[in-house]
């Protein structure tokens, strides 16, 4: 189990460049990768060599868990979407001329994909056979689909654009806010939508009564945020320390938020929230890792500083083990279980 | 991140039809031994195998709600961050406007945005301008100005199509419009590519290379006569015809000028600084850009300013060449610039 006082054991391996995300989906992780490749890494079998696909023809863009069991989604460059099943095998699912696929995410409950390319996102349902294509005025920078595999979020310029993802047509509910949005995440509960935007600034609605949370301060920008399982707090970067917001209790309006880890140090480029605890890793522009929760429970460093810096983080379903990627291709994977 | 690791972008400009495109094809099939990633308005005419062609909509936003030094291309944001997760894997990067473009927010991009400051440098702004239709340009558009006083390096092209005399006063008017850009003729885009890339015209330790008479403080515009800037009418000088000094042209449009003040008294440091960042604050809006290499009392190096609009970076840089007198000269180009009110900052900012 992952606690703030075992700090787990790591494992690195070089998987050769950037790594633009991190998944997982049952027992396999995958990182996609910038030229191109997807590895698949085996939780169960961490030492044993990962399995290359060679996914996109230049870099890979985005990586999700797709919707049935082991395999995964990624999109590239050359404008494909392609699927990466158990069996590192790969089929293209979608090939765009000349756009680049930005963004992609699944549902697997609800059975729905949907990646974006340029201003139009694609929604592909199991239920329906034609991809449903909604557009917005300018790029989207983000997709989020809600807990209950209901709605999307999508991010632009002043906003994010909310859609039912059943509906065959119809006008997404616009929450307005001036700037360039563009990670996003919506709360366990289903009931706030926050988005990383260009400035160093995170900005927040909630649905239920139309509310509006700004929250600044960042030295960088945020980048990565992560609810925390039950949602009582949002885990964000682009400060020194991880900053948390609290959402219990009628929301994060006026309060100050709680802090843990790093001091005067490089920004956090990585967060992700346990699934079964209330810790969080994070992962800093200098190549740290460490383990911690907002309050008294203390931090554990996972990693020491490699000057690698992490990009993205993934836990698997059990908790007990987290793989961190990295700027220069290295992919640490750390087991917290008993040895 | 240091210097050495930051990759040089080329920001292209011009009107619609000046030949953007025939300088990009050469970019793109020319064998220099140099890969670039190219970003484009719209795909079709150009590079088609080129996998490192990435098209681009042209999405201007404003930052920090409203601030108008901080309008910047979000779409550039996105492409170039993800064009840098494939690291080494090219020496520059090339990005083309649509002809109808601002250039401020393309430029203001590179100085806004951490990542891509952190890991890219802005090179150069090249303008490129139809010689035979520059004057028609002019006269009906605002962009083709804004292109032009935004240049660092103008490619006065098609001027094949064109006569002498009439090439000598589109010369001239270019001038007037910005006094410190490097102008080269050519008839189809012909010209060597180390001309214009690579130049380092936003490298402040490089700003004296491009433009020898800037440092000389030979007045290139020949429409504005300043009384301060005494020393210097009707010196020849022999850098060859990019800086002739054309007779004075009849200017109608209003628009966009440029203001070139100059002295040979020492700066007092601090107080030049709290002038120019109140004149930014204040004007930046219609002061396009401006450029300065000035001689602070007590200090042995150059201080080397520049700005885009708002956005404004300056630093010592190396030592006054013993041979040259020491002489500081500030140029601004934009709109209704109040010359008695800059031309007194100016000289108050004297030690």
């Amino acid at each position: 189990m992952a606690t703030p006082g075992r700090a787990g054991r790591v494992t690195t391996i070089s998987c050769g460049d950037y790594v633009v995300g991190a998944a997982v989906n049952g027992r396999l992780f995958a990182v996609a990768l910038g030229d191109g490749t997807v590895h698949l890494i085996d939780s169960e079998t961490f030492d044993a060599e990962p399995v290359k696909v060679e996914a996109h023809n230049g870099a890979a863009l985005c990586l999700a868990a797709d919707i049935d069991k082991g395999a995964f989604l990624s999109g590239g460059e050359d404008g494909k979407l392609v699927r990466i099943a158990p069996a590192s095998s790969k089929e293209v699912i979608v090939e765009t001329k000349g756009k680049w696929v930005e963004h992609v995410t699944a549902h697997a409950g609800a059975g729905v994909r949907v990646y974006s390319s340029g201003k139009d996102a694609f929604i592909l349902s199991k239920k329906t056979k034609e991809p449903r294509k909604i557009s917005h005025a300018t790029s989207v920078g983000g997709l989020a689909i809600n807990p209950k595999g209901k709605r999307l979020a999508a991010t632009h310029y002043n906003g994010v654009s909310l859609w039912w993802l059943a509906a065959q047509d119809g006008q997404p509910t616009v929450l307005e806010w001036k700037g360039s949005h563009l990670q996003v995440a919506w709360s366990p509960d289903g009931d706030y939508v926050l988005t990383a935007m260009q400035e160093n600034a995170l900005h927040g609605w909630r649905l239920s009564d139309g509310e509006h949370m700004r929250m600044s301060g960042y030295a960088a920008k945020v980048r990565a945020l992560a609810f925390t399982r039950r949602g009582h707090f949002l885990a964000t970067g682009g400060s020194e320390q991880v900053i948390c917001w609290p959402f219990t209790g009628g929301g994060p309006m006026g309060k100050a938020p709680s802090e843990f880890g790093g001091a005067g140090g490089p920004p956090v480029t990585a967060v992700a929230a346990n699934p079964l605890h209330d810790v969080i890793a994070a992962g800093f522009e200098n190549g740290t890792l460490i383990l911690g929760q907002p309050g008294p429970g203390g931090t554990a460093l996972i990693q020491k500083a490699t000057g690698n810096g992490i990009t993205s983080m993934a836990w698997n379903p059990d908790g007990d083990r987290l793989i961190a990627g990295t700027e220069g291709g290295d992919v640490h994977l750390v087991d917290f279980r008993l040895a | 991140m240091n210097a050495q690791s930051q990759i040089p972008v080329t920001v292209l400009t011009g009107y619609l039809g000046a030949g953007k495109t025939t300088l990009l094809n050469r970019v793109l099939t020319e064998n220099h031994g140099k890969k670039y990633a190219v970003i484009v308005n719209e795909f079709g005419e150009i590079g088609i195998d080129n996998d490192l062609v990435v098209g681009a909509d042209e999405e201007v936003f404003e930052m920090n709600n409203g601030c108008i030094c901080c309008t910047v291309r979000g779409d550039l944001i996105r492409i170039i961050g993800s064009l840098l997760k494939r690291k080494d894997k090219f020496d520059a990067i090339l990005v083309e406007t649509t002809g109808l473009a601002d250039p401020a927010p393309v430029a203001q991009t590179f100085f806004t945005d951490d990542d891509v400051k952190r890991k890219t440098k802005l090179d150069s702004i090249v303008t490129v301008v139809d010689a035979k239709h520059i004057e028609q340009r002019l006269a009906d558009s605002a962009e083709a100005e804004e292109q032009i006083a935004f240049a660092d390096i103008v490619l006065l092209n098609k001027t094949d199509l064109v006569t002498p005399e009439a090439l000598k006063k589109i010369e001239a008017r270019v001038r007037a419009l910005n006094p410190f850009a490097q102008i080269h003729h050519t008839a189809r885009c012909d010209i060597a590519l180390d001309k214009i890339l690579d130049k380092g015209a936003f490298d402040l330790n490089r700003a004296l290379e491009l433009d020898p008479c800037f440092l000389h403080g030979h007045a290139h515009d020949p429409s504005h006569d300043h009384s301060h800037d005494h020393d210097h009418h009707g010196h020849e000088h022999g850098h060859g015809h990019h800086h002739d000094h054309a007779a004075p042209s009849a200017i109608h449009d209003e628009d966009i000028r440029s203001i070139s003040l100059s002295t040979d008294k020492p700066l007092n440091a601090a107080k030049f600084d709290t002038w120019i960042n109140d004149v930014l604050m204040g004007m930046g809006q219609d002061i396009l850009r401006t450029k300065g290499i000035l001689n602070m009392a007590g200090q042995d190096n150059r201080y080397v300013f520049q700005a885009v609009h708002m956005v404004s970076e300056g630093q010592f840089t190396g030592a006054w060449p013993a041979k040259d007198k020491r002489r500081s000269r500030l140029v601004f180009i934009g709109r209704k610039l109040d010359e008695a009110a800059l031309t007194a900052g100016f000289n108050a900012s004297i030690a």
